[in-house]
């Protein structure tokens, strides 16, 4: 399954918000596989945040693990907001680099 | 209408300044009578105040430090989340039209959102007296400056360290110490990411809350922490780039 996180939007930010758009997308989650990944992308997002990451990766981090995976994560604030997240989790996320599935280190 | 006082106040300028702007035209009154009062349209001041951007931190800083409730120009203040994130969306899009910072802006706009996002998350359903955040910017100063009236750092940061006991132990702690885990409150870790923005980047801070003020200078980490002569209830940024 694939997450287009720009379809919630070009400014990702505020807990609120973060909240709200999982709550929203919650119920899809229903219909994915075992063994599926769930791939984020990032494409079109212009402005990212640690508090809208942590509201709507950290549930699917938390649930889907090492199934979570990340797309399109090349925006700044993109970048700077995962880092900031995999600190406080103290773990890191799996990101897809052209085309390859790479373990961010 | 405003009286010439309320007017001075708001816009933070003397009385006898606003009569001499209201004599060359700058900003002019309404009087009923020749040689009445002078009143001025709220449209006339926060029209004014828009074009002329130059003292915006003055004007947060007064308002976040006043000991009473006061007005702010409706074009700088975001009663709710929703108002300040459509007002995010549009500075984004502006910083997004400016050459120099073509590979940055989207920094600078996340640092904006963290800072006011938190102001509401903090002290949602907590304001000590007006709800919401002022947030007004100057792009041709390259400044953007953001404030709230809400609890201040160290009262929200008491709940989950309850043996901070200043202002500046809090601000530091805010802007250093990564609180990890979910619980026991869904909380803050913006500020170390501003940080972290700032330290490698063209972009400056200036963050003050209760009687502690900070200055984070661009491309660098440290922090200086002091104590403040003013005293403000909330918190008050000023972010430049």
């Amino acid at each position: 399954m694939i997450i287009y996180l720009k379809k919630f939007g070009t400014t990702l930010n505020g807990r609120q918000f973060g909240r709200e758009s999982f709550a929203a997308f919650g119920p899809s989650l229903k219909d994915i596989g075992e063994e599926e990944n769930i791939v984020v992308d990032f494409e079109g997002v212009i402005t990212f945040t640690p508090s809208w990451g942590d509201e709507f990766l950290g549930p699917l981090f938390d649930r889907f693990g090492e199934r979570l995976v990340l797309k399109n994560t090349k925006n700044p604030s993109v970048q700077a907001s995962l880092e900031m997240l995999e600190e406080i989790y103290k773990k890191k996320f799996k990101k897809k680099v052209s085309g390859t599935l790479e373990k961010d280190t | 209408m405003l009286t010439i006082s309320q007017t001075a106040e708001i816009i933070g300028v003397s009385i006898q300044t606003l009569r001499r702007w209201d004599d060359s035209g700058k900003l002019r009154s309404v009087r009923k009578k020749e040689t009445g009062n002078r009143y001025y349209r709220r449209d006339d001041v926060e029209k004014f105040i828009k074009s002329n951007p130059k003292n915006l931190f003055g004007l947060a800083k007064k308002w976040t430090a006043s000991k009473s409730e006061e007005d702010l120009p409706s074009a700088f203040y975001c009663q709710d989340i929703s108002v300040f994130q459509a007002r995010l969306s549009r500075l984004e899009r502006d910083l997004g039209e400016i050459k120099r910072l073509n590979k940055i802006f989207p920094l600078i706009s996340a640092i904006t959102g963290e800072i006011g996002n938190n102001s509401f998350d903090h002290n949602l359903g907590n304001w000590p007296d007006i709800p919401g955040v002022f947030f007004a910017y100057d792009l041709s100063q390259g400044k953007i400056i953001l404030a709230d009236r809400g609890q201040g750092v160290l009262t929200t940061l008491k709940k989950v360290k309850p043996k901070l006991s200043n202002h500046q132990n809090a601000l530091e702690v805010a802007f250093t110490e990564i609180i990890s885990g979910r619980a026991p409150e869904y909380r803050g870790n913006g500020l170390k990411f501003v940080r972290n923005i700032i330290a490698a980047n063209e972009i400056s801070l200036f963050f003050q809350t209760g009687d502690a003020q900070l200055k984070i200078a661009k491309k660098n980490y440290n922090l200086k922490v002091e104590k403040s002569n003013v005293y403000i209830q909330g918190c008050l940024a000023l972010i430049k780039f």
